[in-house]
């Protein structure tokens, strides 16, 4: 089992860790409610080094991560990051990612921990059709998630500067006690926020600086909870290798108009089988694997990802059901332990996270 | 860590605890349950009327992250339940001894002695 550099900072404040993704990561740290309470209106940090992070440098840099991903790369200014699925030519998700356009050059792929090799082995087929170099950094690097609507002012307390016109997500080099960081304005949570990847050996000293200055430290499952309310989908729960973007509410960043990418051929064309809903369960809380049911109780879909909104303080999930039995009544149920829930389907997220 | 387990009580190695009075038994969840479940969110209560059986499951608690069942101590019939816990399922967490879950008309007295006092029950929590 892998560790981040970080598990005895973790141990020694008393979080509870669990194996995800091939590593040792903290669960939480008090507790669930106080740390995504936090997020919401404060500020909170989340270790995410397990993340894995790809640089790709070269003439073509930009070119080949516009070609490997679904969204539009090329045409995001320099210094700002694109979130987008990773697909095969049949239009399957091999993961979800955020890639960052570093410099004219250059490009940073961050991907999920438990897909690393996954994108590795599928990307790297593609590099030698570009000029350009691809490298697998993920051991050297440590990445922070620093999350809430105070995240701004920490960032200048513990002495990185921002600059001006750094807006939600941009991405840039930038300094840490006088080490090359990179910051981009992204994250997991719907709120402001930032993520600092760094090398290894500047990531204890920039931990407890980020604790210092009062964050609260958060666990993955206040992680969880925080983008389920803003209704992010995470990679094995609402996006697999069955499943398109166009399954998964998705669509938007599929760019049919890209001129060349793997899976435009099949992407413009594919009719999705399934739906992403949102339900608000007022009574009862739907977890992953439960079953929705219409109002004739005939299973619809699954529950892909469930749990307690903290902000709310009800049960939330988002599930995927067959595009063919998607009521027009919209009414839902959903089955726990075989009894029958009302749920109310949702259009928007359950939360607005406060990111601008 | 330690965690706190009343000497009055008896206990299951499922982390339930037993007061008795009589032929009747509140039943509840353990500091050390609560403390690894951390935040409580929701917990299912039986019908009152219904049997339980010892070491069969009576209901459910759910924290955000979890959900585990919970397992009678004894056999029985469930007289009462602590509707209370409906609103307030984070009583389990602030005061687990004094937030009993059901009452059952104990029918086997003899499973009393089946379960566990204070101290082999601290030290199942080590």
């Amino acid at each position: 089992m892998n560790k981040t550099i970080l598990f005895d900072e973790h141990v020694s404040i008393g979080a509870k860790m669990v194996p995800f993704a091939g590593f040792e990561m903290p669960v939480q740290y008090s507790s669930v409610k106080e740390e995504a309470i936090a997020v919401r209106n404060k500020v909170g940090v989340f270790d995410v080094s397990h993340m894995g992070e790809f640089f790709v440098e070269g003439k073509e840099a930009h070119q080949f991560v516009d070609y490997i991903i679904t969204n539009d790369f090329i045409g995001a200014a320099l210094n700002k990051a694109v979130y987008s699925p990773l697909c095969r030519e049949d239009g399957t998700i091999v993961d979800d990612l955020i890639a960052y356009k570093l410099a004219e050059n250059k490009a940073l792929i961050c991907v999920n921990a438990a897909n690393i090799q996954k994108d590795w082995d599928w990307i790297s087929q593609f590099s030698n059709k570009f000029e350009c170099n691809l490298t697998n950094q993920s051991d050297d690097y440590s990445l922070l998630a620093i999350q809430g609507p105070e995240s701004s002012k920490l960032m200048k307390d513990i002495g990185i500067n921002l600059g001006e016109d750094f807006e939600y997500y941009s991405a840039a080099y930038n300094t840490f006690e006088n080490s090359e960081v990179i910051v981009a304005r992204t994250g997991y949570t719907g709120e402001d926020g930032f993520e600092v990847f760094c090398k290894n050996n500047k990531i204890i000293s920039l931990w407890k600086k980020v604790l210092a200055a009062g964050a609260t430290p958060c666990g993955l499952a206040s992680r969880d909870v925080l983008r389920l309310e803003v209704c992010y989908p995470l990679y094995g729960h609402e996006l697999s290798d069955d499943w398109t973007p166009l399954d998964a509410a998705l669509k938007w960043t599929v760019k049919s108009d890209k001129k060349e990418f793997v899976g435009k051929n099949t992407l413009g064309e594919l009719k999705p089988k399934l739906r992403l809903i949102k339900l608000k369960l007022d009574k009862g809380i739907p977890r992953e694997g439960y079953p929705i049911l219409d109002a004739n109780e005939k299973e619809v879909g699954k529950v892909t990802s469930g749990t307690m909104s903290v902000a709310l303080g009800s049960g939330i999930c988002l599930g995927l059901v067959e595009r063919e039995l998607f009521p027009e009544d919209k009414k839902f149920f959903v089955s726990i332990r075989n009894k029958k829930y009302e749920a109310i389907y949702c259009t928007k997220p359950f939360v607005t996270g406060g990111h601008k | 860590m330690s965690y706190n387990t009343p000497e009055t009580l008896k206990y299951t190695k499922e982390h339930e605890w037993v007061s008795l009075e009589n032929d009747t038994a509140l039943v509840g969840i353990t500091d050390f349950a609560q403390s690894q479940l951390g935040d409580i969110v929701f917990i299912e209560l039986p019908e009152v009327g219904s049997d339980v059986k010892q070491g069969g499951t009576f209901g459910v608690v759910e924290s955000i992250k979890s959900v585990s069942d919970l397992f009678s101590p004894l056999d029985g019939e469930v007289i009462e339940v602590n509707d209370s816990l409906e609103d307030a399922p984070e009583s389990c967490n602030n005061s687990p001894y004094d937030s009993w879950i059901i009452k059952i008309k104990v029918s086997n007295p003899s499973q009393v002695d089946e379960l566990l006092d204070s101290s082999s029950y601290q030290n199942l929590c080590q």
